[in-house]
């Protein structure tokens, strides 16, 4: 069988899940092997959301907030940018793939940059194959 | 010019004794005898007749910050630092988890401190490599200038150019022996919280027993919950009974924040933490 990637997508209300959301509604295709969470801001991410989603199996993990500058709260994504900067830098230290983990700034509008990035994403984690240094034998 | 710690410990035993006398204080935090001269044990000289008591030798490792956050608000606290000591100070005064005019700060300035278990010395090795403490109302000694600054960063080269997989088994190796006795957790002037991530039943962040996936988790995430917040003092690294080098995983964080927020934690009294600050201007490039 095909390896098929399971990704964790992390999506800020504001921003990229209603971007996921035109993206579905103007019918754009895109990978199914995102599972979408929505959280209220980008910087509600608790990095151990990220860790905890490599032990539980996920392949890659997406998180898409609003553009910076553009937060509905006005500065949460602008703390998530160094948290999660921080989060990548463990990842690559830690001898995982920081290729694995990917933030992208996505606005309500941009339901084609949402579409694109999927299926760029999917197909980088496709290439570099199933997670298996953090993955917790079930 | 050597570092004469009986001078020191002269002078320690002077201002505590005079902070103790005076009722500025009503807590020093410093030194005593362990069952060796190798093994100091920190102390907490509560009246003057416990003075006598306070020892200083070159195994006087610990970092007294640790026992700052036990004492209730308003409680005064004469506290004898080290150079990284006074930065965990300086962060604890960040966070609010003291007030400034609480704490009356015993600088000492020193090099040539010795790990009591191999007898290495442990400047720029395993701690931030300063010689003098950042913060101080009371300077025990004279501040030391003109000895070579040693990089706190230099011990990395090898593990970064390591190749990324046997990286990872390089650190799996390493947590899988861990025995999650949480020595490290306690031994550090920056763990305060209660109760720990890892102590929480909901959500159940990570296994508990000492099993790989859990102890990933655990270190990870304490890597994570230290960025821009560690000291560099290494005391983890040194209360850890197996022995497992979390100074690497620190004093690489702590570089990394060092090259993309341009400050060191601790390091001054005006700048606020990095991971609870931010820049309008910071570039998406540390995402990438």
């Amino acid at each position: 069988m095909s390896f098929e990637p399971k990704i964790l997508g992390i999506a800020c209300n504001w921003c990229t899940y209603t971007g996921a959301d035109l993206a579905g509604t103007t019918r754009l295709q895109y990978p199914q092997n995102l599972r979408v969470v929505r959280v209220m801001c980008s910087s509600r991410i608790n990095p151990s959301f990220i860790f905890r989603a490599f032990q539980m199996g996920a392949d890659g993990v997406l998180i898409g907030g609003c553009h910076p500058g553009d937060c509905h709260y006005n500065t949460g994504n602008l703390y998530a940018r160094r948290r999660l900067a921080v989060t990548k830098k463990i990842l690559d230290f830690s001898g995982m793939e920081p290729e694995r983990f990917r933030v992208e700034w996505i606005s309500a509008s941009e339901g084609n940059k949402f579409a694109e990035v999927v299926t760029e994403f999917t197909e980088q984690i496709r290439k570099l194959g199933p997670q298996t240094k953090f993955k917790i034998a079930l | 010019m050597a570092i004469s710690f009986k001078q020191i410990e002269e002078k320690l035993k002077a201002e505590s004794k005079r902070l103790l006398e005076t009722g500025q204080v009503s807590v020093v935090l410093a030194y005593q005898n362990g069952y060796d001269e190798k093994h100091p044990m920190p102390y907490a000289a509560k009246c003057v007749s416990d003075v006598e008591n306070i020892i200083f030798n070159e195994y006087c490792n610990f970092n007294m910050a640790r026992y700052l956050v036990r004492y209730s608000r308003g409680t005064k606290i004469a506290i004898a630092v080290k150079a990284a000591d006074s930065r965990a100070v300086i962060q604890l005064l960040h966070e609010e988890k003291v007030c400034r005019e609480d704490v009356v700060v015993m600088g000492i300035p020193v090099y040539g401190m010795k790990n009591s278990e191999t007898g290495q010395e442990i400047d720029g090795q395993t701690t931030c490599g300063l010689y003098n403490p950042v913060l101080y109302d009371i300077l025990l000694g004279e501040e030391i200038h003109g000895k070579p600054v040693v990089s706190p960063f230099e011990v990395l080269t090898p593990y970064e150019a390591m190749d990324r997989e046997d990286r990872f088994v390089f650190w799996k190796k390493e947590f899988d022996r861990c025995i999650r006795c949480y020595a490290c957790r306690k031994a550090c002037p920056m763990c305060y919280c209660d109760p720990c991530f890892i102590d929480q039943q909901k959500p159940r962040w990570g296994e508990k027993s000492p099993q790989s996936s859990g102890n990933f988790m655990y270190h990870l995430t304490r890597f994570h919950h230290l960025a821009g917040r560690c000291v560099d003092c290494g005391e983890c690294s040194r209360a850890c009974p197996v022995n497992i080098p979390l100074y690497l995983f620190h004093k690489k964080m702590a570089k990394e924040c060092k090259e993309m927020f341009g400050q060191g934690a601790g390091m001054s009294l005006k700048d606020k933490p990095v991971l609870i600050n931010f820049r309008v201007d910071d570039s998406d490039k540390i995402l990438e």
